[in-house]
């Protein structure tokens, strides 16, 4: 397992578990993402927020709060 | 219900399509206010169908109906008041499964509702098939798939309206039962939860919240059991840890559930355009943003100038009113009132009225169209330090040009607290008047040396920014609503500039009335003033100057620097009209300070001779740091709805101006 905000542009993975405290896992997944759910790291710049593309829909993320979120890496 | 009138709340998630449809159903008949005791903007309209009136509330965008913001508190709290007969949910069809999550976070309400699939082009153009009924038969509620930017075909839309207030439908919740059932305690949980605690919020929902540990649903329950019940249900909650992945997890499978059979789906890929690469290039976003900001600013001008010449027209008519006034013998004060007062005002309030439009249906065209979205993703860091949103670096820019458009600009915002601190910060940036007067006066005072002085005053708009951020940041933008940015990128859309257009336009009336109540006030206490039968040492303004030059002059600023700084916060182009006037001995101060005295000759050499170093930079700062014009006030108050922060922004730039223009004097004084 590892935090998303690890991952290059171009993976690709499964979220496995994220922490946080309720807000933020309030929010984290009434944008749609949760445990299962399949995500495509856009891009992933120093001192820029991720953009990961998961349920249709491209989304800006913080890139420190990134590391709440555990992802199982998957192949091509 | 208000007053019988039927009324439908606007409920869905950011881009699914709500103010396109709220705009389309009331057109211009919508009125702006705030939620009672919130800073949350609230925006109600009507329109008439058959004969009756309805009622629209749009309710804030929020992701969810959790209670982790004003935003969504307010939404909460007014669907389960009961004021709304209907809720409409709204989803965006070509991310159906994300943007269902309103929906599945609804589903446990007990107010009536109906579901609004939008954006049904843009999931047809996909290849996205959605079968209506299926979904219907689901959640057996009215549901319609429809695109709300064809305002001419809402037939659809209104039939099931109608359905849904003559059905009272209630959202079916088996389907999200049959997986909330999966979570170990939810059955124990929901079997605890009394009914009509909260009104309209049946058990499901209120186990759904318990387990999601939203503290004021869990609160409200803890109060109203007593005993073993209590006990019990303390007991399960407190077995949740990050019970919100749970129940995330349970809505997606519904949603799933829903879905499947009903959509046909092919994989949407991820195209990132030319200009998306360009944007949120790595090195050059942050220079494509600026450039785009400016283009921006630029563009706002075609729309803006014939509005703007609409104001001179005003001041035109002013000219024979004077005459007329004059020759029938009127007293000098009516005339000054009518002809100085009023007509200037409307003259302004139009100018920046068609300045504002033009910048309003610019900066709605980035927002419409998704090019604000990524100005948000490139300036997350940098504005984020101040608790800000990285949309807050488009007032700043336009500030530079304008601090009229830079609060207008700021209507992007959506956090108001966000907002309000986005335009205090904004104020410290010099803009297009002190840009046109200080390089001038500099060169005057100082020749080549001037440079140096533009380098200080950016210096000083630097640290100024950074002082107020701490200042007001905290009050405004509480900790615990500092979080890292967690945002959608939409995909591009054509923006319709029909619709934009007529929107702005109902917005630019609404203005018009919030902002010439500002403006006439202020101008008319500045006349009153400044207001002199014979020469400038009879007026109010003069006689205060003289008398308080003790005090002003430890600021680097004599009787005359003082008045010509009161009149820089009505507008910062009059300011060295104002000091000419009064070393001249001509005109008056509110004629120089709206440019209609007769020109001065040799107006520098009579700076020059008056005015030593030390003061003149003093006086430089103090007017660049000023508020920066009555109209620039006027539609602060316009974007923040708050008068009490109109004026302690106001305030606080004044005394600001005051304390670095001493500081200023006194290093001048030992430098020069
Ligand atoms: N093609 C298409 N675009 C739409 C539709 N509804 C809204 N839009 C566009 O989607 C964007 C977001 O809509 P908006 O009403 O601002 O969403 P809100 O955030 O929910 O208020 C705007 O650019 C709209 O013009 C629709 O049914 N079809």
């Amino acid at each position: 397992m590892r935090s998303l905000n690890e991952l290059p542009a171009g993976a690709k993975a499964i979220v496995a578990s994220i922490d946080g405290d309720t807000r933020y896992l309030s929010r984290i997944t009434s944008i749609g993402i949760t445990p299962g759910c399949s995500i495509k790291v856009i891009k992933n710049d120093s001192k820029r927020p991720m953009l990961v593309f998961l349920r249709d829909t491209m989304i800006a993320l913080n890139n420190n709060e990134c590391k709440n979120i555990k992802v199982e890496v998957r192949g091509n | 219900m208000t007053d019988g009138k039927k009324t439908i709340a606007l409920l869905g998630q950011p881009n699914s399509g709500k103010s396109t449809l709220f705009n389309a159903l009331t057109g211009l008949k919508q009125h702006v206010g705030n939620w009672p005791g919130k800073t949350v903007e609230k925006k109600q309209g009507s329109f008439m169908r058959n004969g009756e009136e309805f009622i629209v509330t749009d309710l804030p965008g929020t992701y969810s109906l959790s209670a982790n913001s004003d935003e969504e508190i307010v939404t909460r709290d007014y669907i389960s008041s009961g004021a709304a007969d209907v809720v409409c949910i709204m989803a965006d069809s070509s991310q159906l499964e994300r943007s269902l999550f309103m929906l599945s976070d609804y589903a446990g309400i007990n107010v009536p509702c109906f579901l609004v699939l939008n954006l049904a082009d843009v999931a047809k153009d996909q290849g996205k098939t959605i079968d209506v009924s299926g979904i219907r038969n689901k959640l057996k509620i009215p549901v319609v798939l429809m695109d709300a930017t064809a305002t001419k075909k809402y037939d659809d839309f209104f039939v099931c309206l109608e359905e849904a207030f003559n059905s009272k439908a209630k959202l079916d919740t088996s389907l999200l039962e049959n997986r909330l059932e999966s979570i170990d305690g939810y059955k124990e949980l929901k079997a605890v939860i009394p009914d009509n605690l909260i009104p309209g919020c049946s058990p499901v929902w209120m186990a759904v919240k318990s387990i999601e540990g939203d503290k004021v649903v869990r609160a409200k329950i803890e109060n109203s059991l007593k005993g073993e019940s209590k006990t019990a249900y303390v007991d399960i909650i407190s077995k949740f840890d990050r019970g919100a992945l749970l129940t995330g997890e349970c809505k997606f499978s519904f949603i799933d559930d829903l879905l499947k059979d009903s959509v046909t789906k092919t994989e949407t890929n991820i195209k990132q355009t030319k200009l998306d690469r360009a944007i949120t290039h790595k090195f050059w976003g942050k220079t494509v943003v600026v450039l785009l900001v400016i283009g921006g600013l630029l563009l706002s001008f075609i729309p803006a100038v014939p509005l703007m010449m609409l104001g001179s027209v005003f001041t035109a008519i002013a000219v024979p009113v004077r005459s007329a006034l004059e020759s029938a013998n009127a007293s000098p004060i009516i005339t000054g009132i009518i002809c100085d007062v009023i007509f200037q005002s409307l003259a302004n309030t139009v100018k920046m009225l068609g300045f504002a439009f033009g910048i309003t249906l610019v900066f709605g065209m980035f927002e419409e169209s998704g090019i604000m979205a990524r100005i948000s993703y490139v300036f997350d860091n940098t504005m984020s330090k101040m608790g800000l949103q990285g949309k807050s670096v488009m007032p700043f820019l336009v500030s530079f040009g304008c601090t009229i458009g830079g609060a207008t600009s700021s209507r992007v915002i959506d956090n108001w607290g966000q907002k309000v601190l986005t335009i205090a910060l904004a104020w410290a940036v010099p803009c297009g008047a002190a840009w046109a007067i200080i390089p001038m006066l500099a060169t005057n005072f100082f020749g080549w040396r001037a440079v140096l002085v533009i380098v200080a005053i950016l210096l000083v708009m630097l640290v100024h920014i950074w002082i107020t951020a701490k200042v007001f940041g905290g009050r405004l933008v509480k900790k615990e609503d500092r979080y890292g940015i967690i945002m959608e990128l939409p995909p591009y859309h054509k923006p319709k500039w029909g619709a934009l257009f007529r929107y702005v336009l109902g917005r630019t009336k609404d203005m018009f009335f919030r902002v010439i109540k500002v403006i006439i006030p202020v101008c008319l206490v500045f006349w009153i003033l400044s207001y002199s039968a014979g020469s400038i040492e009879d007026s109010i303004l003069y006689k205060v100057g003289t008398a308080i030059e003790p005090v002003t002059k430890l600021f680097g600023l004599n009787w005359q620097l003082f008045m010509a700084f009161v009149a820089s916060s009505i507008g910062k182009e009059g300011a060295v009209g104002v000091l000419t006037a009064l070393y001249s001995q001509s005109g008056t101060i509110y004629g120089a300070v709206n440019g209609t005295n007769a020109a001065v000759a040799n107006s520098t050499q009579l700076l020059l001779s008056n005015i030593s170093g030390p003061e003149a930079l003093a006086f430089m700062f103090a007017i660049t740091f000023n508020v920066p014009c009555v109209v620039a006030l006027a539609a602060t108050y316009q974007e923040t709805h708050s008068a009490k922060w109109t004026g302690i922004i106001t305030a606080y730039y004044t005394v600001g101006a005051l304390i670095i223009s001493c500081i200023v004097y006194h290093i001048g004084l030992l430098i020069m």
